[in-house]
């Protein structure tokens, strides 16, 4: 239960502690609350691990995001190099080159990009870098009571 | 993770949320395959991977300058009472956090506090006054302000008419908002004379009175501190629900070796985290008490020292334990295996501190308070009362000493009203202990008991409902009888932010402010941190608090009828903010002023973590009580606690 940062990459990632989530959804809320995002259009989720996929008497819950991936599908799909790598590790979609064609939503091992309707182009999860150019945690990071979402950040340890 | 068991990807993180499924199992695995070739033939670096270059993206840094910040309060009945921080921008709302000066709140609120920004501007809000032409009939027409108030004034000066007296007009209200110059709703009431109130309390009061017996007060000790249990028995409680923030310290005591017991008829979220889940019959609470009670006294796992000195009527609970208990008759009446109670007792015994927080769910059973009254004598009999990390946790109102003065308002001369027998009280009865009985009061009517008693109200009945802070049909019993009950009725007033099903049978209805919109201040019954709450944007569209709605009643009602109301006729929800502290309130907290919580929440400075840490007890003997004569006094069959089978009209549970 203990976090290993000497063992993590130098790059940022989340780290969920299954064992500690009360699956209380406040992650994902506090992502919306953030960033009002169109409605149905989800940055973050939390999903329950029913029984067929998590096959033990409790009840556990995954939340995820985007996992800002080493390799990253979307990048790796987008034809119009909307996505970008940055040097920390935070795969951003700039969505003023997004054309809309949905190649990073189908790719994506996690679901993470999600197709705003309105603006009719792709979105996802910013690991909420402009926070973290502040100093700031993620939004959603701050938000667990629990601290079973945390980010794994060479410079904060602590978080 | 979803390779173990082998889902099709139905499920899970790639399915929902309409993105196209991938089938996630097998395609992951190909194609981790597939990039491993990749990797070994060098073809890797052919693929668009040149875009890893080190870009460093950035969106202008977030920086709180640019936003207006707002110390709020989260008002609705729940434990944690989160101190938040609100981003206002160009006077709008942008976003919400939990204070980070606050050690419980610790920068994050919960799913509902996350979803505060969108309900304050929710297209469903109720936006100004509306009056609905036949109840239920869905006609709202928009009126103005001036039109509802003096409708609604004339009615009341009606019925004071008819009647000689305003017991017609009877107030339905509970903790839909807990900033305390909310109260200022019962002023309100008594500003216009002597009203009809349906009051008690639909939560806790079993519990409190099992609490005044024992201890002489309900006082928990400061949740942060159960990070220093090495036992907690978490009893009727689902803090992973109910009071997420709570869960960091049950977390914390695990992580240093504590065990963690729920007890729970429904396998909670809390449960599911516990490292033991007992799921006991319903109402059985008090029968496992007690057998837990007797197997640390045949294990001679009393603490003597306590018992003896600290405490009045130990021999009387042990005799009746030794003549009356058994483990294994509480194991037959809670479904909990007699093993299981006896291992549980004993570590909980051996466990130095153990501490045990007692929900509000079990004392709404018969034998409710005696329940609670058993568990308080398990964690006192182990010495764990007054131990920091120990404790039997129900609730508190130690910080809540404020000067009420929304609330005591007084009725106008000449008023009469009620004559008899006064009813329940709710928690808040500054009245009690105050000099003469009034010639006249208010007519109490059971609040556990609305539609019934709504039914049954005579000479005069009642003929209007203000109901605030409440939703009567969502909230109170039969909702059938409630309907027979509402018919009785020739005026609904409804104060509220949406159209609940009460306002659908309302004949008014008054937009109220949310908590961006109004000055306040909100204390926790669980922690101890006390917040601000400041008016961080303009009411929306034409919302106003709940007193600056009784000003303006009070405005119609003198114009009306001079000298009618006595709530004064222009109010600024800050200056009533302010009136609300005293100097008890400032030192409590250890501040000289209340815009000191502007910096921040501030908690009440106690001598220990632990409530009664000196053991000189508010008992009428000064001691912990396990016989409380008062109890008995007060037509309770017996001073100790005890346990006496569930109503007969239940199901014997050991029959199926
Ligand atoms: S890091 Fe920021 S953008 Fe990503 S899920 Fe969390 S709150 Fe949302
Ligand atoms: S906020 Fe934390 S505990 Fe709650 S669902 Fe998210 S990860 Fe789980
Ligand atoms: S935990 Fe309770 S007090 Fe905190 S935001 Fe949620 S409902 Fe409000």
């Amino acid at each position: 239960m203990t976090t290993q940062h000497a063992s993590l990459p130098k790059k940022r990632a989340f780290l969920v502690d299954v064992e500690r989530c009360i699956g209380c959804f406040t992650c994902a809320m506090a992502c919306k609350n953030y960033y009002h995002q169109e409605t149905g259009v989800v940055w973050r989720q939390l999903y329950p691990l029913d029984e067929a996929i998590y096959p033990h008497r409790e009840r556990a819950f995954y939340s995820l995001a985007c996992n800002h991936c080493e390799n990253p599908a979307c990048l790796n799909a987008c034809p119009v190099k909307a996505y970008e790598k940055r040097e920390d590790g935070v795969v951003v979609h700039h969505q003023d080159r997004c054309i809309g064609c949905g190649n990073c939503i189908r790719s994506c091992p996690y679901g993470a990009p999600r197709y705003n309707p309105v603006l009719k182009k792709a979105e996802k999860c910013s690991l909420c870098h402009e926070r973290l150019d502040a100093g700031e945690q993620p939004a959603c990071v701050q938000s667990c009571p629990v601290r079973a979402l945390r980010l794994s950040c060479p410079e904060h340890p602590a978080w | 993770m979803s390779n173990r068991t082998g889902t099709t990807g139905k499920t899970g993180p790639n399915g929902p949320g309409g993105i196209p499924s991938r089938g996630a199992p097998s395609c992951s695995m190909s194609r981790r395959s597939f990039l491993k070739g990749l990797i070994a033939s060098g073809a890797l670096a052919t693929l668009p991977c040149g875009l890893l270059l080190p870009r460093n993206a950035s969106a202008a840094p977030f920086s709180k300058s640019d936003f207006q910040i707002f110390r709020n309060a989260c008002p609705r009945n729940c434990y944690d009472t989160c101190s938040m921080v609100t981003y206002v921008r160009d006077g709008v709302v942008k976003f919400v956090e939990g204070a980070p000066e606050s050690t419980f709140t610790a920068g994050g609120l919960c799913v509902k506090g996350y979803s505060y920004p969108r309900r304050v501007y929710s297209p469903d809000r109720i936006k100004y006054p509306m009056v609905q032409d036949g109840r239920g009939s869905g006609n709202w027409r928009r009126v103005s302000w001036d039109e509802a108030m003096e409708r609604i004034a004339r009615k009341l000066l009606e019925i004071k008419e008819k009647d000689g007296n305003l017991l017609g007009l009877a107030l339905t209200k509970y903790s839909g908002n807990f900033g305390i110059t909310n109260y200022g709703v019962e002023g309100m009431m008594s500003s216009l004379g002597y009203t009809t109130r349906l009051v008690g309390t639909p939560c806790w009061p079993a519990g409190i009175d099992a609490q005044n017996y024992d201890l002489g007060d309900m006082w928990c000790n400061d949740p942060e501190d159960m990070e220093k249990s090495r036992y907690i028995i978490i009893w009727g409680a689902n803090p992973a629900w109910c009071s997420v923030h709570s869960m960091k310290y049950v977390y914390a005591a695990r992580d240093r070796g504590a065990k963690i017991v729920v007890i729970d008829p429904v396998l909670t979220q809390t449960a599911a985290k516990g490292d033991v889940a007992w799921q006991p019959e319903t109402g059985s609470d008090g029968a496992l008490a007690l057998g837990m009670a007797r197997h640390v006294l045949d294990l001679g796992l009393v603490d003597r020292d306590f018992v003896a000195n600290n405490a009045v009527g130990f021999e009387e609970f042990a005799a009746y334990l030794r003549g009356n208990v058994t483990v294994e008759w509480a194991a037959e009446k809670s479904g909990i295996p007699a093993d299981d109670i006896r291992h549980v007792a004993e570590e909980f015994a051996t466990a130095k501190p153990a501490t045990i927080w007692i929900g509000y769910g079990m004392q709404r059973h018969v034998n409710g308070g005696a329940s609670v009254r058993a568990i308080d004598a398990l964690v006192a009999m182990t010495g764990n009362v007054g131990k920091v990390g120990g404790g039997a946790r129900y609730g508190h109102l130690q910080t809540w000493g404020f000067n009420y003065h929304a609330m005591i308002q007084k009725a106008p001369a000449g008023s009469t009203g009620f004559t008899g027998k006064s009813g329940p009280k709710g928690e808040f009865d500054v009245t009690a202990g105050s000099a003469a009985p009034a010639a006249y009061t208010d007519r109490a009517l059971n609040i556990n008991k609305t539609a019934q008693e709504l039914l049954d109200a005579q000479n005069p009945p009642v003929r209007v409902l203000w109901s605030s802070c409440k939703n009567p049909f969502a909230q109170d019993f039969d909702r059938n009888k409630m309907l027979r009950a509402f018919e009785k009725l020739e005026m609904v007033v409804s104060v509220e932010q949406f159209f609940t099903e009460t306002v659908r049978h309302s004949d008014i209805v008054l937009p109220v402010t949310t908590l961006f919109e109004e000055w306040t201040v909100n204390a926790s019954y669980w922690h101890y941190w006390v917040s601000l709450n400041e008016q961080a944007i303009a009411p929306l569209h034409e919302a106003k608090s709940n007193i600056e709605i009784a000003a303006l009643l009070s405005r119609h009602m003198n114009r009306l009828s001079p000298g009618s109301c006595t709530y004064p006729q222009d109010i600024d929800t800050k200056e009533w903010m302010e009136k609300e502290f005293n100097k008890g309130v400032y030192d409590l907290l250890g501040i000289s002023h209340w815009q000191d919580l502007r910096k921040g929440p501030a908690k009440a400075k106690l001598a220990s973590s632990a409530s009664w840490s000196d053991r000189t007890f508010k008992t009428p003997s000064g001691k912990y009580e396990f016989r409380s004569d008062l109890c008995a006094s007060h037509g309770h069959k017996a001073s100790s606690p005890t346990w006496t089978g569930w109503r007969s009209s239940r199901r014997n549970p050991s029959s199926t």
